[in-house]
């Protein structure tokens, strides 16, 4: 009850809050537009006036794409076939869970980095907005909310990457050894696949739980506008000890609600013909939805959380 | 008394067994004559077997010495040379314990009385040869000095026993659990071939090479084992101590392999594959795989069925596929009339596992097993024909299948894109296969990646750009006529040719020689396409000045141009294909000699596009992308797949996020 009331709660906060969404989304756009520039002139370059053009309009030109690929460094490398449909995605959660595995050129990884840093900014005012009554989404509030927390935030920042340090280096490592010894001992593939399956989820849990701790130590900052991030940090992994059913339940919630955001956007997207520009437009326009979608899914997550926080503390 | 005749039992079916059958029967000479006799000890995991080789010189020199393989001790220790040369056999020895190696040992050698010799030991001339290198470590080869010369078309009878201690899986071969994969395991004659034994040591990178013969071999082993091998499962006794002979037989042959696991689901189907014309397939499923039971049959039979129609009548009766155990790296390998496939239990329709590995080790049936070319010196004469075989008969049973990529061991596919029979191979012959020719020797390419580049790779693709180039129907007659001119014998890369250069009608030595001798690349392009006005006359003329009319007349007229431009070494001649903005279309040749040529034409009308090879008949050309040029880029294709990256990079952004805020 408390999670479903605070999940309703966090909703309409959110969409109080649709402003601060558009420009969370805005944001990621031109962010990811900086990269996809030069991804639309090395693939131009590439098909150039070939009719491989004409092939790849219509369909997947895989010939072309082996040349591409054979030829490619640096971002283009990140350019492939799985990038259509649920592989998009599929190659997400992969990169996610296996960090230690991280094929990805440099530039996406500062990119990333780049990312992460300017989202840790803009949780400060994401949690400053959400924190108002009423909520009223203005630029200059949002700004000053994400500056004033930034530096706290950071620092929980590098906090939690001592974490995820921990899970990538010596879970995934140790997980990765058990798995080896495990296959090397094996009758069938089937014995390391489940178990590799297993210890992907775990690690995939554990890096969820992370997140979602650190959401809590962040509430915290704002709620109590705690000087302290250890104390924060640790208030936080107290809080969701305390309550875990509440907590993961809602955060479950929500997830469960993005796999299935995921799912509609996979099977619609796999329907819109893109073989005219008014497909590929449409296309486009379906895809950003999904992106708002997903900053939206984020908002009310941390909405929610901070409603779950005031809840319950 | 006893002990003659027990020798008698034995070597009179040797000798005559062979001779017994009819011509039709007999496929072939029976050079290489094997009557084996051999336990499994599964708590030891050892071999004992007795060994009578009848052999006959078949060559027209006198032979004083005979050389033997001895592939197993290439397992006996980390020096051998199979186990120095690459790292990925090396990783397999890693943690390996004392019971894990394995060797075979010869304990007697001695010529059996016929009406060539008398009883001879051979032991005291045994020596271990290294024909190859000097590696003192490696044991794979010996030889015995035989006491008299053996003159050609004689045959000499040899009793050999031999012990072997069953290697854990390095390569191929091997026990895991109680799984048994045993190849390449027996004392195994050389083949003397121009006045020399042609015996390499076991490598790395390196099959094998043998004569024809028949194998007459009863294998002894629990009852509780299921088992599998090369030829006619004809027997089956059980002893009163527990275990079973099994009695394979099978003419015609160059190798014997088996398999025993007491875990294994045994499917038998006899598929007639042509009218009158039928084969016992065996299919040996771990459990595990019973799913796959299908699909697998349905492999062996289009394996079977296109590979007759393309390559001649599979001639024997048998045919058995064996499922291999996980651990035991037993997959993917091929023996007369028995092969190994390879499947993950995940494996979804439009994924070519197990139909490509099976399609292509049953393939190798005939390009190493009928046509039995030297894998240690001409490699790609198996694995090349064989890539090529395994593509066609997969594309021409099941279409293309579909790109696929694993998330957590789970396969899923790409059913918008198809992979086209033309990529087959293209990919790591533009990356790798000019460190070397494709004609080396298997040990002596650069590195293993090399030596997979050219002798899978660059012979397939040479094969496909072959049949393309002189004609589908040409060289299919072509390859039909090679694979069953040369099967049972032992054809050298002249031999293939001169059977193309005969199909062919014209010399095409110039063709071959520039892939198999050669580490050029083949690449054209078109260089440019230009549409200029003509020109208005303007200047001296004859000495009389014309002024240029300023007007531009409504009927323009265009010089235009296409230059085309060889980029590799290889020349090939080639179409180009011109198109006009109305549609109409012109064709040129052009023979690919120089570095460039450039077609011009006059006309009231622009060049809209022009493409080189228009028929895709050089599929070995490395780049394909810039063999057309259109005199306006299609605007569509790149922002639709920057778009569709975009969502992919915007979500992996988000996704990073979980790192921050």
């Amino acid at each position: 009850m408390k999670v479903l009331l605070n999940f309703i709660k966090g909703f309409k906060s959110t969409g109080k809050a649709a402003k601060m969404v558009v420009l969370l989304f805005i944001i990621n756009l031109a962010f990811s537009l900086v990269l996809a520039v030069p991804m639309y002139h090395s693939l131009k370059s590439s098909m150039g006036k070939s009719k491989a053009g004409e092939r790849m309009a219509k369909g997947f030109d895989y010939l072309w794409w082996e040349e591409f690929q054979d030829d490619s460094k640096g971002l283009s490398t990140t350019f492939t076939p799985s990038i259509i449909g649920p592989g998009a995605l599929l190659d997400n959660v992969e990169n996610l869970v296996h960090m230690r595995k991280l094929r990805l050129p440099p530039v996406i990884l500062i990119a990333g980095l780049l990312y992460i840093i300017l989202h840790t900014f803009l949780a400060g005012g994401i949690l400053s907005l959400f924190i108002q009554r009423p909520i009223k989404f203005t630029m200059k509030s949002f700004f000053e909310g994400a500056g004033h927390y930034f530096i706290r935030f950071f620092l929980l920042m590098l906090i939690s990457w001592v974490f995820f340090m921990a899970i990538s280096i010596f879970l995934n490592s140790g997980f990765s050894s058990i798995i080896d010894n495990v296959s090397r001992k094996a009758l069938t593939e089937k014995e390391p696949f489940f178990l590799g399956l297993f210890f992907s989820a775990l690690i995939f849990f554990l890096i969820l739980f992370i997140q979602m701790v650190f959401d809590y130590a962040r509430i915290n900052i704002v709620v109590e506008d705690g000087k302290n991030v250890f104390k924060s940090a640790l208030k936080a992994f107290s809080f969701v000890f305390r309550h875990p059913g509440s907590t993961l339940g809602l955060y479950y919630l929500i997830f469960l609600i993005s796999l299935a955001v995921a799912g509609i956007y996979i099977l619609i997207k796999s329907i819109i013909p893109q073989s005219a520009f008014i497909g590929v437009f449409t296309a486009f326009l379906f895809q950003q939805t999904f992106i708002f979608a997903v900053i939206w899914l984020r908002c009310w997550l941390y909405s929610s959380q901070l409603e779950l926080y005031r809840y319950l503390e | 008394m006893l002990k003659k005749f027990l020798v008698l039992s034995f070597t009179i079916p040797l000798v005559l067994g062979p001779f017994l059958l009819s011509a039709d029967e007999l496929f072939c000479k029976q050079t290489a004559n094997y009557t084996m006799d051999i336990k499994l000890d599964t708590e030891k995991k050892s071999i004992t077997g007795k060994e009578l080789l009848s052999w006959t010189n078949d060559s027209e020199f006198a032979v004083d010495e005979l050389w033997f393989h001895l592939y197993w001790n290439a397992f006996q220790n980390n020096m051998t040379t199979f186990l120095s040369e690459g790292t990925r056999r090396r990783s397999a020895i890693y943690r390996f314990k004392k019971e894990d190696w394995g060797y075979c040992r010869v304990d007697l050698i001695k010529i059996v009385k016929n009406r060539y010799f008398e009883d001879y030991d051979l032991m005291p001339s045994m020596e271990f040869r290294r024909p190859d290198n000097n590696n003192l470590h490696d044991q794979t080869v010996f030889s015995v000095k035989l006491p008299k010369a053996l003159q050609p078309g004689e045959t000499i009878l040899l009793e050999i026993k031999f012990r072997s201690k069953v290697p854990r899986p390095v390569s191929r071969t091997g026990t895991y659990r109680d799984y048994y994969f045993i190849a390449q395991w027996f004392p195994k004659i050389g083949v003397f071939l121009e006045g020399k034994w042609n015996c390499h040591q076991y490598h790395a990178s390196s099959e094998y090479f043998a004569d024809y013969g028949t194998y007459d071999v009863k294998i002894t082993l629990p009852s509780s084992y299921i088992v599998g091998a090369t030829g006619e499962h004809r027997q089956k006794i059980d002893n009163t101590d527990g275990t079973t002979t099994h009695h394979f037989y099978q003419h015609s042959v160059h190798d014997f392999a088996w398999t025993a696991s007491p875990h294994f689901l045994e499917n038998r189907e006899n598929f007639e594959f042509a009218p009158g014309k039928a084969t016992e397939i065996t299919l040996l499923l771990q459990p595990e795989h019973k799913n796959l039971k299908e699909r697998y049959m349905n492999a062996v039979k289009a394996a079977i069925k296109y590979c007759s129609l393309f390559y001649g009548d599979y001639p024997y009766t048998t045919a058995t596929c064996v499922d291999p155990a996980y651990n035991s790296r037993s997959g993917g390998m091929e023996y007369p009339t028995f092969f190994t496939g390879g499947a993950n239990f995940l494996t979804r329709k439009g994924i070519p596992r197990p139909e490509g590995v099976t399609i292509h080790e049953f393939g190798h049936g005939y390009f190493y097993g009928l046509v039995g070319n030297n894998e240690f010196e001409n490699a790609w004469m198996d694995e090349g024909f064989t890539s090529f075989l395994d593509t066609e008969v997969y594309y021409a049973a099941y279409g293309e299948p579909f790109y696929y990529k694993y998330y957590f061991g789970i396969p899923v596919t790409f059913k918008e894109v198809n992979i086209p029979i033309e990529s087959e191979g293209i990919s790591r012959h533009r990356l790798t296969s000019d460190m070397d020719i494709l004609q080396r020797f298997a040990w002596e390419f650069m590195e293993g990646g090399s030596y997979g580049a050219n002798s899978y790779a660059k012979a397939e693709l040479m094969l496909r750009t072959l049949k393309r180039f002189i004609g589908k129907d040409i060289f299919s007659r072509m390859i039909k006529s090679y694979s069953q001119r040369w099967w049972f014998k032992h054809p050298r890369p002249k031999d293939f040719y001169d059977v193309v250069q005969e199909f062919a009608g014209q010399d095409m030595n110039w063709f071959l020689d520039q892939f198999i001798y050669g580490s050029g690349k083949l690449d054209y392009a078109i260089g440019k396409i230009s549409n200029r006005r003509e020109r208005q006359p303007q200047g001296f003329f004859d000495g009389k000045y014309q002024k240029g009319s300023k007007e531009k007349s409504k009927k323009a007229l265009y010089e235009s141009e296409v230059l085309v431009r060889r980029l590799g070494e290889v020349r090939v001649p080639v179409d180009i294909l011109i198109i006009f903005e109305n549609g109409k279309e012109i064709r040129e040749n052009w023979d690919g000699q120089y570095r460039w040529k450039k077609f011009k034409y006059r006309g009231p009308v622009r060049i809209e596009a022009a493409v080189i090879d228009p028929d895709f008949k050089l599929v070995i050309d490395v780049d394909r992308t810039n063999n057309s040029l259109m005199r306006k880029a299609n605007k569509l294709a790149p922002l639709k797949w920057t778009s569709n990256w975009l969502g992919w990079l915007q979500h992996a952004l988000e996704f990073f996020t979980v790192f921050g805020g």
